[in-house]
């Protein structure tokens, strides 16, 4: 808001000048080694979301209820499997689109097991268009049978043990074959209204009706942790294997169409929209409320200024990427010789190297070929990089030497 | 125009209709309620065209020292008005000194009523520093919006060189009268000129008493003698490339000119003529004959505006500038910088020509970041930059010597010790009678 905004004029030539300097010495092999820490986190973490993203590719739910892949003590697996093993051909469908493609026909079981998640169109296909075959709905609850159509409601009973089929009243859906045979499950629906095997107090668990929809209200003894108590494994393999293919169709949320899912809108109360667009409104005269500035933005114009020292510096850089090791050393050699000529009281210009060698070496103690390996301009010059550090070292350390003594 | 707090608070009142009556429609409406309200309010704002502005000149003032500048506005339309100012300045000028909204004044005036808004002023920067535009805002009488609008009411400040080494004034003033025949010391020499007669009083140098004169009068009488005076002085300051770099944070370019102050400053009090002259490629600035006490003025004003330019200096102009200022001999102070490239260039082809007139003497700052440059030998890349810097002390040591050799005095120092070694090298120069 303030017009206040550019730059204050002092030192910002100044810190300009160092972030260049910084920069250029990126270049080097230290850009790497400076930032190892910061590219080995960024490496991990590249690594933890490829990793969970291909993980979590790995498909689409398969933790359903009665879900044939689903190996959870409420999954559907145990049965799918076995009555794969048995020779029926057991096709997974996970998708409207699918299940048409699936090709049912009169030699087919459908099961629907989680008919919660039928959008109406697939329910009305199911009911209308499924050529014959045989539809077995696991989990017809009042809503299930509503959207299928069917005029009946099933309550719900827990704790049926030992229920005996008696299929007394059974039309043609429900063969003799379960005859005998006996189920216990934690829970299930029973339908008063409806013929069907497995009653209690009448009320059958597995009903039929006219539309020869069998409603698995006991669709428990499906599940992997249920479906070995009394006779529940064989009543499920009669039930679903009586035909050579069985379609498992789980349907998928996806498939719903626009207007047949339930939106978060429909709970909150009516002024919330309109609430939410006053709120934006309000935000956007906000933003022009601070935004508008109170006349224009002032400009600063700054004088060219360097840092003095900045040719310095990079003639140092320019030495060090030729790797001009001899004019480095010589540099550093000569300036050295100097100060101890002007040390010693000796002339500064012309000084004879060899007397000054002598002299150094009478006043440190120092041997002769040291003193003159370092000081002597015909002495040898350091031929890597790191001898160069170590002959700057000496150097420095001699002038000590000479000063102290 | 613009709007006040008050519009989306406004907005944010329409929740209450809305909760009301939950429709999308009530939102519309409510949204031109709003804009209703404002475009009405905006309509009975005043016109910020019936504001007349003026400013007094600012004037100049001390780099380092506050001022303040004074913005009369007239309602001179026939609604009292009510708003906000901004006297806007460019921020170097330090309007901002009291806060950062310091400039911004209310305002309440009736129809033919005047006001006067007094914003203050902390340059930081040399050099005329200018206004960026009044803007006003007048309000509506709901409060919801105001008339905005901006005009130019020229003005600046003008921002001196900061002269720190003033401090250092006094104590050359005190040496410069030690070197005055009205002090019990003198000192002779073969420049000094014989000033009057006196009686003796103890600590006269023995040697000074004219006894041709004692022998006259019944008293022992000396002479006196008082250092040269009207003698020309001429700076010269370098505003090219080299004086654009930064020692410790301060250009180059603002050491010279503190040090030149100073040398005039204390060159005028002993009596001698300043000429100064500044440029690059060319003369950018000639100040003549300079002697009376305004000249630390006089020159302040010269160099105000002066700013470094990325250009080579070409010292053959300036020394035919320098030449122009007149034939008799003079001390010529050459602030420049000891970049040997440059002075092998330019300036040693035209030295001859300045030595042989006058006495000239090059000051430069020395950077002690070269010196700490060649110290650290911690790593590889340090003593590679520290080869460099030995390097670049060596040249500017030859460069230093080669002047030396040409007859020309050389002063390389660090930038807070250039003023008093400058006027240092003068006072001894005085003191010798070699101007």
């Amino acid at each position: 808001m303030s017009a206040l905004t550019t730059a204050p004029p002092s030192h910002r030539a100044d810190d300009a000048g160092s972030v260049g300097g910084s920069g250029s010495g990126s270049l080097g092999p230290g850009f790497w080694r400076r930032r190892r820490a910061l590219l080995l986190l960024a490496l991990a973490l590249v690594v933890v979301v490829v990793g969970a993203v291909l993980l979590g590719s790995g498909g689409p739910e398969r933790g359903g209820r009665l879900d044939p892949d689903n190996p959870t003590p409420t999954g559907g697996q145990a049965v799918a499997r076995v009555l794969a093993d048995q020779g029926v051909d057991v096709t997974v469908v996970r998708s409207a689109a699918a299940l048409e493609d699936a090709d049912v026909d009169d030699g087919t079981t459908v099961l629907v097991s989680d008919p919660l998640l039928l959008g109406e169109r697939t329910a009305e296909s199911l009911m209308d268009d499924r050529g014959g075959a045989r539809l077995v709905v696991a989990d017809p609850e009042f809503a299930v049978t509503d959207l299928l159509g069917l005029d009946v409601q099933g309550t719900r009973e827990s704790g049926l043990d030992d229920v005996a089929a008696d299929c007394s009243g059974a039309g043609s859906t429900l063969g003799d074959d379960l005859d005998g045979l006996e189920i216990s499950v934690d829970r299930a629906f029973v339908f008063p209204e409806l013929d069907g095997c497995f009653a209690v107090d009448g009320a059958p668990t597995i009903a039929e009706t006219d539309d020869e929809v069998l409603l698995l209200g006991a669709d428990d003894l499906l599940t992997n942790d249920q479906v070995l108590r009394a006779d529940n494994a064989a009543v499920a393999l009669r039930l679903l294997g009586g035909t050579e293919r069985l379609v498992w169709y789980v349907p998928d949320p996806a498939d719903l169409a626009d207007d047949e899912g339930v939106g978060l809108g429909a709970f909150a109360p009516d002024a919330v929209v309109p609430a939410l667009w006053l709120t934006v409104a309000a935000v956007v005269a906000l933003m022009w409320w601070r935004g508008r500035r109170f006349g224009r933005l002032v400009v600063e114009p700054l004088p060219v200024s360097v840092r003095a020292v900045e040719a310095t510096e990079s003639r140092g850089r320019l030495y060090r990427r030729t790797g001009d090791r001899f004019h480095a050393a010589d540099a550093l050699r000569r300036a050295s010789r100097r100060r101890i000529a002007v040390h010693l009281g000796l002339p500064r210009h012309d000084v004879d190297p060899v007397a000054l060698v002598h002299d150094v070496a009478a006043r440190t103690g120092r041997p002769v070929a040291y003193v003159g390996s370092l000081l002597d301009p015909r002495g040898p010059l350091p031929t890597d990089d790191a001898a160069l550090v170590t002959f700057a070292h000496l150097l420095t350390d001699l002038e000590k030497e000479v000063r102290r003594a | 125009m613009a709007i006040s707090g008050r519009v989306p608070l406004l907005v944010l009142l329409g929740l209450v209709p809305v909760v009301l009556r939950p429709e999308i429609s009530t939102v519309w409406l409510w949204l031109a309620v709003v804009a209703l309200v404002v475009a009405v309010d905006l309509a009975l704002a005043p016109s910020p065209a019936g504001l007349a502005f003026s400013r007094r000149p600012v004037g100049a003032v001390r780099l380092g020292e506050g001022t303040r500048t004074e913005l009369v506005v007239r309602n001179e339309g026939r609604r009292s008005v009510r708003g906000r100012v901004r006297d806007a300045w460019q921020p170097s000028a330090g309007a901002d000194v009291d806060g950062p909204h310091a400039n911004r004044h209310p305002l309440r005036l009736a129809p033919g009523d005047g006001a006067r808004l007094t914003t203050a002023l902390l340059p930081v920067r040399r050099g005329d520093l200018r206004t960026a535009g009044v803007s006003v805002r007048l309000g509506g009488p709901l409060g919801a919006a105001y008339r905005q609008r901006t005009v130019d009411v020229p003005g600046s400040v003008r921002a001196l060189p900061a002269f720190d080494s003033r401090k250092h004034l006094p104590s050359r003033l005190a040496r410069l009268r030690e070197l005055d025949g009205r002090s019990a010391v003198r000192i002779r020499g073969q420049g000094t000129e014989f000033d009057s007669l006196r009686e003796y009083v103890r600590g006269d140098d023995v040697r000074s008493i004219d006894w041709r004169a004692s022998a006259r009068t019944r008293k022992v009488v000396v002479r006196t003698w008082q250092p040269e005076r009207d003698r020309r002085v001429v700076i010269v300051l370098d505003t090219s490339r080299t004086s654009a770099g930064r020692v410790r944070g301060v250009p180059r370019l603002d050491s010279s000119m503190d040090a030149a102050l100073l040398l005039a400053a204390l060159a005028s009090r002993a009596g001698d003529r300043i000429d100064f002259l500044a440029g690059d490629r060319g003369v950018r600035r000639r100040v003549r004959a300079a002697g009376s006490a305004q000249v630390v003025h006089t020159l302040s004003e010269a160099m105000t505006d002066l700013d470094a330019v990325i250009a080579e200096a070409d010292w053959r102009a300036l020394a035919g500038a320098t030449q122009e200022l007149g034939r008799r001999r003079a001390l010529v102070v050459l602030l420049t910088s000891l970049e040997s490239a440059v002075v092998e260039e330019s300036l040693l082809p035209v030295l001859p020509t300045l030595t042989h007139h006058h006495r000239v003497v090059v000051a430069a700052v020395r950077d002690p970041a070269l010196d700490e440059l060649a110290a650290d030998r911690s790593d590889l890349a340090a003593v590679y930059a520290a080869a460099a810097a030995e390097q670049v002390a060596a040249r500017r040591r030859a460069t230093a010597d080669l002047l030396e050799a040409l007859g020309v005095d050389v002063l390389d120092t660090d930038a807070e010790r250039l003023a008093p070694a400058l006027a240092d090298h003068y006072l001894s120069l005085k003191a010798r009678g070699l101007l």
